[in-house]
């Protein structure tokens, strides 16, 4: 019967997985209880927290949907491909990741900014970046789309390559190869890397507070009031963006992606 | 129908070639060699789903060297089947009559339905139609995969170690089924194996590569018994491989390196290196035994081991060189020989062939 024995060592990596889930809980448990029971409630009823909340939501989904329509290409020619410079693509793209954000911001306001190369192209038309909707899903876009395309790029080099050689003996064209064969072998890990960016942008403050204080984003909201009215006063919307992206993750991890981490590789 | 006119393909730092090779409308080709030969780069630059450095690739007589994968006309299978695992095993077949199969509306589908259905029959799958690749045996999907390339019409079929994960009940049924469809079908067959028995079990036509270089290009007698290398012979199975020198003055035997004569059948042709003699050519006997004709070269060692291997064991004869003989298991027992004993081997001269 020893082999029925829990092993030390997996003991050790219990503890060990405990102590860091604890470091993690703690202060979000910390922060909803101190909250108080009818948090959510008094959030809800405030129109201000409400319109950020679904700016923030919809701002992080619009960033991450164009993100996948321009990301999902790069991260499977990335994946497929080799060719001179592509290190430095791979590197460039995840540039976001160990940029600071408040530098982030300000290097996206010298592009996109009034004063900026591209902000002064399409100021005439009647596009800016700056305290505006398109400024916040320009530096949410910015901080989180390694997420994507790093998860997705993975994903695909996880799919055999030789069933798009078959499926073009079979008729397909390599995008046809990629759309049938390919991409609905990836799809959950794609998906996985789109629920990533889409959670990193919504937690963005850094960059999104240089390129647009207005409209609030709930991090921006949650800073505001921090500084005018205390912690009391910041815990509703903190709470409640916390709790939003919890369900999100959870859904995403138990519903959509109920294979993740068991084939590896994503597939149906 | 198959044609590599200097072909060759480029894989890291790794070349093949250059090719040249012909496989005619109907034959069963088999490419072999060992493992990390190359073959598959072949079989890929064949399909097009490879680019290659140089040279022609001809299918029917066309240069398709530049043309898509999808518009050559030919069918890929692989060793493991690589059925698309989010497809039933009739969308997968239903994939080569038409990529839309997955996205067509009902009607189209029942259209194809007796198609798939036929496929099936010919390739034995008919109860396996609504299940998931992931449920199959290595047999039932390389099956599949083959009812799958068939689906789109190909004249040629490409198959890549397809029997080289399939047990062995499965794999004389997969070599009928391959055979009745080179035969029945007329399809033109380049087969891809490192597997000696599975080339001789299917394949007409021989082309051995080794290291990226075709070697020999043969009926399998021919590539078994008069291997145009050393690399070859090894390859076939030849297990004794030795260096020779021309006997001045004596065009009927070889010197053997360190010592001794083999007997040759006929005159060996200039910068002739190597005489190679298989293992089931040599006989042994007790060295007491006495010589019966001039036929053949006597050459006496010592039993280094003896190899059991089944109903063939392999005597290691250090006369030296050191000749490796295969002696049937009852036929050894009746020989009575031991390790470190003395014995006579026999070379007949038409066993000998140089390279």
């Amino acid at each position: 019967m020893r082999g029925r024995r829990p092993s030390l060592f997996w003991a050790a990596c219990a503890v060990a997985g405990a102590v860091l889930i604890a470091f993690v809980v703690l202060p979000a448990a910390s922060m909803i209880v101190g909250a108080g029971a009818g948090f959510l409630g008094e959030a809800l009823r405030q129109g201000d927290i409400r319109r950020s909340l679904w700016l923030t939501v919809s701002a992080a989904l619009i960033a991450t949907a164009i993100a996948f329509v321009v990301g999902v290409p790069l991260a499977y020619l990335l994946a497929r491909r080799d060719f001179v410079g592509k290190r430095a693509i791979e590197g460039i793209i995840d540039l976001p990741i160990v940029f600071p954000h408040t530098a982030a911001g300000i290097a996206l306001l010298t592009v996109y900014g009034r004063e900026g190369v591209i902000g002064r192209l399409l100021a005439p038309f009647g596009i800016s970046f700056t305290e505006t909707v398109a400024g916040i899903v320009l530096a949410m876009l910015f901080v989180s789309l390694p997420y994507l395309v790093d998860t997705a790029r993975e994903t695909f080099a996880l799919v055999d390559e030789r069933y798009e050689h078959v499926a073009r003996t079979l008729g397909s064209s390599p995008g046809g190869a990629f759309l049938r064969v390919t991409f609905p072998q990836a799809w959950r890990g794609v998906l996985s890397g789109a629920v990533l960016m889409w959670g990193r942008g919504i937690s963005e403050f850094g960059a999104v507070v240089i390129l647009a204080y207005n409209p609030k984003v709930i991090s921006v909201l949650t800073f505001e009031l921090f500084e005018g009215f205390g912690l009391r006063a910041a815990q509703p919307p903190a709470v409640l963006i916390v709790i939003v992206a919890f369900v999100v993750f959870l859904v995403a991890r138990t519903v959509l992606l109920p294979r993740r981490g068991r084939s590896g590789k994503g597939s149906a | 129908m198959i044609g590599l006119r200097g072909v060759e393909v480029v894989a890291g730092g790794f070349s093949v070639g250059a090719l040249d090779l012909d496989v005619p409308a109907g034959d069963y080709a088999v490419l072999l060699g060992p493992s990390g030969a190359g073959k598959t780069l072949v079989l890929e630059a064949v399909a097009g789903v490879r680019p290659v450095r140089g040279g022609a690739v001809l299918i029917r007589g066309e240069d398709v060297t530049r043309m898509p994968a999808e518009r050559r006309g030919v069918g890929l299978v692989f060793q493991d089947g690589l059925l698309f695992p989010h497809l039933t095993v009739a969308r997968n077949i239903a994939y080569g009559l038409g990529a839309a199969w997955s996205a067509s509306p009902g009607r189209r589908r029942r259209a194809l339905r007796p198609q798939v259905a036929r496929l099936a029959a010919e390739t034995g799958v008919v109860d396996l139609l609504e299940r998931r690749p992931a449920t199959l045996s290595g047999g039932e999907r390389q099956r599949v995969a083959l009812a799958r390339a068939l689906a789109a019409g190909p004249r040629v079929l490409l198959l890549d170690e397809p029997l080289s994960a399939v047990d062995a009940d499965a794999r004389e049924g997969l070599q009928d089924l391959l055979r009745r469809l080179n035969v029945d079908e007329g399809l033109t067959v380049l087969h891809v194996t490192h597997d000696l028995g599975e080339a001789f079990a299917v394949g007409g036509l021989f082309a051995v590569l080794v290291a990226g270089r075709l070697q020999q290009v043969g009926a399998p007698n021919d590539v078994l018994r008069r291997p145009a290398t050393v690399e070859v012979a090894r390859f076939t199975g030849a297990r004794n491989v030795f260096e020779v020198r021309p006997v001045p003055g004596d065009s009927s035997r070889l010197a053997l390196a360190p010592s001794g004569f083999l007997r040759i059948s006929s005159p060996a042709p200039a910068g002739v290196r190597h005489a190679v003699v298989r293992a089931d050519d040599i006989t042994v006997a007790p060295e007491a035994r006495p010589r019966v004709d001039e036929g053949a070269a006597y050459l006496t060692g010592r039993v280094r081991r003896v190899v059991c291997a089944g109903a063939t064991s392999v005597v290691e004869v250090d006369v030296p060189p050191l000749f490796r003989v295969a002696v049937a298991a009852r036929e050894l027992e009746a020989l009575a020989i031991e390790q470190g004993g003395a014995v006579r081997l026999r070379v007949p001269a038409t066993a000998v062939h140089v390279v």
